[in-house]
């Protein structure tokens, strides 16, 4: 049989076997995904589209980490304009004397060069470089996938060169020899013929073996994928498409399942969640930039979504299924999560880890099994309404040192209605803070007034530690007492609060206009409402991940610092990529199991590296609680002082500011 | 094994106690009412109790208006049935009269092994489970932890003062007052609770109690606060002669 017989037989028959490797693989996941949850994932579809082209073509999320963006930007492009060659050598094998032509040729010859270069990057990344954040992925899978590739392309080089020799031998038809322009056939073509490999004999065994190295090692490639983490080759740009569009601090969009948020079973999960799983690349970066990890604490997202693919694979492979929440991930792992949305924001797939990882808290928490203070604060909740223990009446005490007093929303109409938040009238070292936030508001004019012992904590972090039914209840007993007060819109302090009243009270139909009070101020110091006084300090500023992250307000805290003249300067980590304080999602009430360096810490320690900071900008009342803490046990307390923007707005403005604050000077 | 624990709802300390000043009642509908942390730890316990030996677990209130939850609270924990004592009750019933419907209900009822919390807010002296297991003349012990099943035996460690604590077994039935389960109580998700109280039924048992002889309680105050600490400053000489002095002033010691 001719070579070119044998060959076209074998494009053939692999292509068929490895085709029908893949597609039934695909067809087990795609049975696994018909069985889950449903989750619309087809509003915003203008946006969809968009943000898909910048995250693909543009690689946003990818080039975060410039380095490892490059390298995967030169075997991504390669991958689609390989696909130029794919088409040109089986149609080159099948019709006789086909050519793609110089000009896509030299496009070839190009990307057949990039991917080399990222191919040699990407293993001097895994070899040498070794980022903390591939630990615990599977490193073995990363090595055959990159030297497949490298075959793949030296293959295209190779059967190109030899093709103007084998053309007659092999095609019986005759080649023009090839030009300059593409450059790396031409060069090797050349070298062959120095070489003496242009004989008929040993022309045809070049072509072969290039022919094999490229279009026999894809097929091979296509059917290793979709047992492999390269799955991501076909899934990315989709799982991408269906990310997550509505608001990113709504956790629980309506429809609420019928049966609860608990995820027990595989089918507890939405169909995106199963994708998500087969879509992860173990690139680790949701890994790298985890407070719990970073404290040494065992969760790392990834080995979750790692942890729940293999169990998966098990199980489509008939092993008997395994309870995921504590079975499959454990407990210590989901309870370290502070939801703080790193993760997510990190993932350059948008996979969604939070929701899942408070899904699966959600069903410990239906076996009781729960974080013995954390229990305490859910008892509370339900309870009076807070997480201090404290009874329901004492919720207003804090405005007992104001000299006017605030007006009571449930009883006549306000302009603002401030939802002060358990941590704003609870803490006794809070409390000076929220009564200067009354004040200021009282020296701008503003009409406001408070629900007094009608508010009840909103229920964001409840929501969190995976308790539902509470969070429902809270926010059913804040809906009932908004109803019947009268304001034009809610101001709050604490950006938990403010993620339950703009992001998750609307599955209630809630839609009042609410902002944080870093938004409101900007607004009054542009109505003219402050006289300010330059501050002359030069300060940092922390982005709590529920204002931040969850809500997308950077600016206006920036602005208002900015406002009061702070020369502020940015931590390495700010903005969408801001550390977390370590108290998020119920963590502030835990026990800390396993923490070797706490987050809050490591965060002082980050804004000490700032040359001539001495200040610690906040804006969230658990921030002070933290920041406060974590500077006294680093034991820089002359160093670094936490202040809350409140703060430096107040002395701004002329107002006197208790002892007990941390003041500006 | 069938094991009954007896619970009950006692104000929740957190809350101030409503107290009507002229007539020294305490205002029981003004108040907020939440399950008896010890009956917490009984309720625990029996379910550890039934997760090592396979017992059914009842749980029981008598019925002073606002029990409902409590129970449902303890169903969607794990315990098998809930029974509710229907008769002359409200918030105000004594323990003595609570014990008397309890020791009735069990007579019809019988049981292999009543567990209690220890003592209650409300019952400081712990009558609840030593009156229940005298009314029926069953062997009883207080400040129990650790209750496991033995055949037809039970075992339970009693605390006793100055670090002591003995191993104790006894035939059933018996009736033992918990101080503490094995684990903390568990959770119970507002979710199970509510699924609970769609899918369960409490069962309801009418139970008459005679007159039975109670304390009369005249009348409550609210405790006065009387001065401020004084902080005795000096060194360890001065501190004592300080506190011998006032314990003298006072007529505390002799000398």
């Amino acid at each position: 049989m001719a070579l070119r017989d044998v060959l076209m037989a074998a494009t053939i028959i692999m292509f068929v076997a490895a085709g029908a490797i893949f597609s039934r693989r695909f067809w087990n996941i795609y049975q696994v995904m018909k069985k889950s949850r449903p989750t619309n994932r087809s509003d915003r579809l203008g946006e969809r589209l968009t943000s898909t082209f910048i995250q693909v073509f543009a690689h946003k999320r990818m080039l975060k980490i410039r380095y490892s963006g490059v390298l995967h930007l030169f075997i991504f492009s390669g991958f689609v304009v390989l696909l130029i060659d794919v088409v040109g050598s089986i149609l080159q094998l099948f019709v006789a004397g086909f050519s793609i032509g110089p000009v896509l040729g030299m496009i070839v010859d190009i990307w057949v060069c990039l991917v080399l270069i990222g191919v040699v990057m990407a293993i001097y990344q895994r070899a040498v470089i070794k980022p903390e954040r591939y630990h615990g992925s599977d490193e073995t899978d990363g090595y055959i996938i990159l030297g497949m590739i490298t075959m793949i392309v030296i293959g295209i080089a190779i059967h190109e060169s030899f093709y103007p020799y084998a053309a007659i031998p092999v095609f019986g038809v005759k080649s023009a020899p090839i030009g300059a322009m593409e450059f790396l056939a031409y060069g090797l073509s050349h070298l062959w013929a120095t070489l003496g490999w242009t004989a008929p004999r040993a022309a045809s065994i070049g072509y072969a073996v290039g022919y094999a190295m490229d279009i026999l090692v894809i097929w091979i490639f296509l059917a290793y994928l979709p047992y492999s983490k390269h799955l991501h080759v076909f899934l990315a740009i989709p799982n991408i498409f269906v990310r997550k569009m509505r608001p990113p601090g709504e956790l629980v969009p309506s429809p609420v399942p019928e049966e609860g948020i608990a995820i027990r079973s595989f089918g507890d999960l939405s169909w995106k969640d199963v994708m998500d799983l087969y879509t992860c690349t173990e690139c680790g970066r949701c890994q790298a930039v985890c407070p719990a990890h970073a404290a040494g604490q065992a969760l790392s997202p990834k080995m979750i979504i790692l942890e729940l693919r293999e169990a998966l694979k098990k199980e489509l492979a008939g092993g008997e299924p395994i309870p995921l929440a504590g079975g499959v991930v454990s407990q210590e792992e989901l309870w370290a999560c502070t939801t703080c949305g790193a993760c997510m924001e990190a993932c350059p797939v948008f996979i969604e880890h939070v929701p899942k990882i408070v899904g699966m808290r959600a069903a410990l928490l239906e076996d009781g099994e729960i974080d013995k203070s954390a229990q305490k604060v859910l008892v509370g909740w339900d309870r009076q309404g807070n997480s201090f223990g404290q009874p329901l009446k004492k919720r207003p005490q804090w405005t007992k040192g104001l000299d006017v007093a605030i007006k009571d929303a449930r009883r006549e109409p306000v302009d603002w209605l401030w939802f002060v938040g358990d941590f704003a009238s609870y803490d006794p070292r809070l409390q000076d803070l929220t009564r200067l936030v009354a004040q200021l508001l009282q020296r701008a004019e503003v009409d406001f007034g408070i629900l007094y012992d009608g508010e009840s904590n909103s229920g964001n972090d409840a929501l969190r530690i995976g308790e539902f039914g509470l969070f429902e209840a809270l926010a059913q007993k804040n809906l009932a007492k908004l109803e019947e007060a009268q304001y034009n819109m809610i101001f709050t302090t604490d950006p938990h609060s403010l993620n339950a009243l703009k992001n998750e009270y609307v599955k209630y139909g809630f839609d009042r206009p609410v902002k944080h009070y870093t938004e409101a101020f900007v607004d009054l110091i542009e109505g003219g409402k402050f006289d300010l006084k330059p501050l002359g300090i030069r300060a940092t500023y922390h982005d709590p991940c529920y204002l931040g992250r969850w809500n997308r307000i950077f600016d206006a805290p920036r602005e208002l610092i900015k406002r009061v003249g702070v020369d502020l300067v940015e931590m390495p980590r700010h903005g969408e990529n801001s550390f977390c304080c370590g108290a998020g999602g119920g963590r502030i009430w835990m026990e800390e199991v396993g923490i070797k360096e706490r987050p809050a810490d490591q965060r002082i320690k980050e804004a000490l590296t700032l040359e001539g900071v001495t200040h610690f900008v906040v804006a969230c009342p658990k921030d002070v609680a933290m920041f406060t803490a974590a500077v006294a046990s680093t034991g820089n307390e002359g160093r670094l002082r936490v202040v809350d923007v409140a703060e430096l707005l107040a002395e701004a403005a002329g107002l006197g500011i208790p002892d007990k604050l941390v003041a500006t000077r | 094994m069938r094991i009954l624990v007896l619970t009950k709802s006692v104000p929740d300390l957190v809350e101030e106690l409503v107290l009507d000043e002229d007539s020294g009642e305490l205002l029981h509908d003004e108040m907020t009412y939440v399950p008896s942390e010890w009956d917490d730890h009984a309720v625990e316990e029996a379910l550890l109790i039934k997760e090592d030996s396979n017992a059914d677990v009842t749980v029981l209130a008598v019925d002073t208006g606002d029990v409902d939850n409590m129970l449902f609270t303890a169903l969607a924990k794990g315990a098998d049935r809930a029974i509710k004592l229907q008769g002359d009750f409200d918030l105000s019933t004594s323990n003595r009269k609570r014990a008397q419907a309890i020791a009735h209900y069990v007579k019809e009822n019988p049981y292999d092994l009543i567990l209690s919390g220890v003592q209650a807010i409300d019952d400081i002296d712990g009558q609840i489970p030593a009156m229940v297991a005298g009314l029926l003349g069953m062997p009883h012990a207080s400040v129990v932890t650790d209750v496991r099943l033995d055949g037809d035996r039970v075992h339970f460690h009693q605390e006793y003062g100055g670090g002591l604590q003995a191993e104790l077994a006894s035939q059933t039935p018996v009736v033992l007052g918990i101080q503490a389960a094995r684990k903390p109580p568990r959770y119970a998700s507002i979710a199970k609770v509510r699924q609970m109280m769609k899918s369960s039924v409490l069962e309801e048992v009418e139970v008459a109690v005679e007159e039975v002889p109670e304390l009369e309680i005249r009348r409550f105050f609210k405790p006065v606060a009387a001065g401020h600490a004084e902080m005795i400053d000096g060194d360890a000489e001065e501190v004592a002669e300080r506190i011998v002095s006032i314990l003298k002033e006072r007529n505390l010691v002799r000398g």
